[in-house]
């Protein structure tokens, strides 16, 4: 680490060094005045061919026993989503607690609660890639990876909703022998169809793009040759030629130019599925807003749930910093701020708008029977987020963790209470009832966090988990490059043709 | 192309900024069949190698439109055309009701478009000889290499070794054809 000579990013090595404030030179401004720089994305004095071995050490390696844990118990998850799954279409929706008047219950609540969460991963590379924030590069790959689990998650909950899940594919329009009878394309449940697959597969082309170059480089550290063929053709046969990269580039920009509205769109139109009913508490023109907020509110406590355990099992500490989760917890503040106006705009609509069923719902909802849920929702989202106004707690990966986890409940309950509180007590109180969910709700809820977590675990041990390219590209080159005496890299012996 | 094997010379920069300035040097001098390559993107490459801008957005435009148009056509010929329906009174061409899934369906095409013609793009826009894939050049790590290769009209292997190496390019060499061509 000697050849660091002028750069003050060669110092900090960690954490503890990171103040969240910028490094002050003295002197070395312009005029002889201070310069104020700041702090380094990545610590700990890593080079270049440090950041390789660093992230692609946990794809290269044997699973440590705390990933066969970890593993075997999300397994065991998945398994309890596959066994309620089939017993569920073995004796039918008569399991579920889904009931008249509350036709819509866990299912659709599960379905809006994945694909929430989903949304901070394409939030997190497009909307910060727009805006320059550079501290995305630390998290993006795992929170793009989440968002896609995520959907699949999502996905899986209306198909069961249907009842008969087997004939989940009417729902795509195409020429078939029953007329044809195509689906109706002023149903907001039909482009919820188009909304959720674009979501998923374009999150998925931009996962993928992203990936190309890292891919590259895990192929030219494999020594396997079988695992440098696999790679290679994952990767394209990406060679970093920068004929290569001016087209990548445009197409990032643009792909991330794409899932900016594509963000808020998918959320929009599954607000859609309530605001084009005429249910009180759902025909609500605040939806769209009000469901993309909270769906990035609840996917930004997901990340910092993830990114808790990669910065402490993977050793990640020195790219996601405690800088990044303070960033993070800045944005889950104010959108928790944002979620808790929109909770507050509608009690002031609901009352302003002199609708007597309006009212009523909102007051049913807050002092109800099902006010319990409104005050886990109300508490969790919009008052503990509120411990972020101190430095102290924003940067106490404790605090973070304890915050996301108890955001994403909280998230969890204002589905409930937006889909339960809605319906139980419909137009005539002859029509009112009460709704719980069975314990196959409850495993099926489980499970899908198994899914969850399986398929997470199966990425950190295949792919690298941090964007390699894009955190060389934030680092400091006078820091990270390579020594001026190294030979050639690893000068293999298939290289000798040398003149 | 020379007679003999050699498929052209190598060099590499440790730092992005000497990479960037070298191209300049490279682009100037007159060379037309070289290339970089680097483990992320410098900004300010493309003018320095005297690339032209990519073309890449005038696909995603077309893709983006024949999305629209897709989702259009499909929407007006099924409620319209072949199977229409009164919902509510309302007219069969309710064109606000088709609005989302138009734009999910030129998002779709778009984005999916624009991925796949990018990476085509990429690997059909190389030098016309590009260094074999078995020469480690260590530019997926932290080098960054400068590639001129030996189809080029100004070749000849003496002279490229010595420009590379006044361009204060280090670990130069030539490279043949040989054991891997």
């Amino acid at each position: 680490m000697t050849r660091h000579d002028a750069s003050p990013y060669a110092t900090v090595m960690g954490d503890g060094q990171l103040t969240g404030r910028p490094i002050v030179l003295a002197g070395a401004g312009p005029y002889g005045g201070d310069l104020e720089v700041p702090e380094p994305l990545v610590t700990g004095g890593k080079t270049w061919a440090d950041v390789d071995r660093d992230i692609c050490m946990h794809a290269e390696r044997f699973p440590t026993r705390r990933w066969w844990i970890a593993f075997a118990v999300a397994l065991s998850f998945l398994g309890l989503l596959v066994f309620s799954v089939g017993v569920l279409l073995y004796d039918g929706m008569g399991i579920l607690g889904v009931n008249h008047p509350v036709g819509w219950g866990s299912f659709i609540i599960n379905f809006v609660f994945w694909i929430g969460i989903g949304h901070a991963g394409t939030l997190i590379s497009a909307v910060l890639f727009l805006f320059r924030q550079q501290w995305r590069t630390g998290i993006n790959r795992a929170a793009e990876a989440m968002t896609l689990f995520a959907v699949a998650c999502a996905g899986i909950f209306p198909v069961l909703h249907l009842g008969r899940a087997w004939f989940a594919y009417w729902l795509v329009p195409y020429p078939n022998a029953r007329g044809p009878l195509w689906v109706n394309f002023n149903s907001p449940l039909a482009w919820d169809i188009f909304a959720i697959s674009t979501y998923g597969l374009v999150s998925l082309a931009f996962w993928y793009v992203g990936l190309l170059p890292d891919l590259a480089t895990v192929r030219d550290r494999a020594t396997h040759p079988w695992r440098k063929k696999l790679y290679n053709a994952m990767s394209f046969g990406w060679t970093g030629s920068h004929r290569m990269w001016r087209h990548y580039e445009s197409a990032y920009m643009i792909l991330a130019a794409l899932a900016t509205p594509l963000v808020f769109s998918v959320h929009t139109i599954v607000s859609f599925d309530f605001a084009t009913s005429v249910i009180p508490g759902w025909h609500t023109t605040i939806f769209p807003p009000y469901f993309v907020i909270g769906a990035i509110f609840s996917g930004f406590a997901m990340v910092i749930t993830l990114m808790t355990f990669m910065r402490g099992y993977f050793g990640m500490k020195n790219y996601i910093t405690l800088n990044h989760m303070e960033a993070m917890a800045k944005i889950l503040m104010l959108t928790g701020m944002l979620v808790g106006f929109a909770y507050s705009t509608e009690f002031f609509m609901a009352w302003y708008s002199g609708s007597e069923w309006e009212g009523f719902v909102f007051r049913n909802r807050a002092f109800g029977p099902y006010g319990w849920a409104y005050f886990i929702m109300f508490t969790c989202n919009a008052i503990v987020p509120q411990v972020f106004w101190w430095k102290k707690a924003r940067r106490n990966t404790w605090v973070l963790f304890v915050v996301s986890i108890l955001v994403n409940v909280g998230m969890w309950f204002e589905r409930y209470v937006i889909v339960v509180t809605s319906l139980h007590r419909d137009f005539l109180p002859s029509s009112w009832g009460m709704y719980a969910l069975t314990r196959w709700d409850y495993a099926i809820l489980l499970g899908s966090f198994g899914l969850f977590f399986t398929l997470f675990l199966l990425f950190v041990r295949v792919l690298p988990v941090v964007a390699i390219s894009e955190v060389k590209g934030v680092m400091d080159p006078k820091v990270a490059r390579s020594a001026p005496e190294d030979p050639p890299t690893a000068a293999a012996p298939l290289a000798a043709q040398e003149a | 192309m020379m007679p003999t094997s050699t498929k052209g010379v190598l060099g590499h920069f440790r730092e992005p900024d000497e990479a960037l300035a070298a191209a300049a040097k490279v682009r100037d001098a007159g060379w037309k069949h070289f290339d970089f390559l680097t483990p992320f993107p410098i900004h300010g490459m493309e003018e320095a190698m005297g690339q032209r801008r990519s073309w890449i957005p005038i696909a995603t435009a077309v893709l983006a439109a024949c999305g629209i148009l897709f989702a259009q056509g499909l929407q007006n010929y099924v409620m319209v055309w072949d199977w229409p329906m009164n919902f509510g009174g309302k007219p069969h061409a309710s064109w606000p009701a088709f609005i989302p899934i138009t734009f999910e369906a030129m998002v779709f095409w778009a984005a999916l478009g624009t991925a796949l013609v990018a990476i085509v793009a990429g690997k059909r826009d190389t030098v016309p000889q590009p260094p074999p894939m078995v020469v480690e050049t260590g530019a997926t790590v932290d080098r960054f290499v400068l590639w001129i290769s030996a189809t080029d009209p100004k070749w000849n292997p003496a002279e490229a070794e010595t420009f590379v190496r006044s361009l204060g390019a280090q670990g130069v060499r030539l490279v043949d054809g040989g054991a891997d061509a």
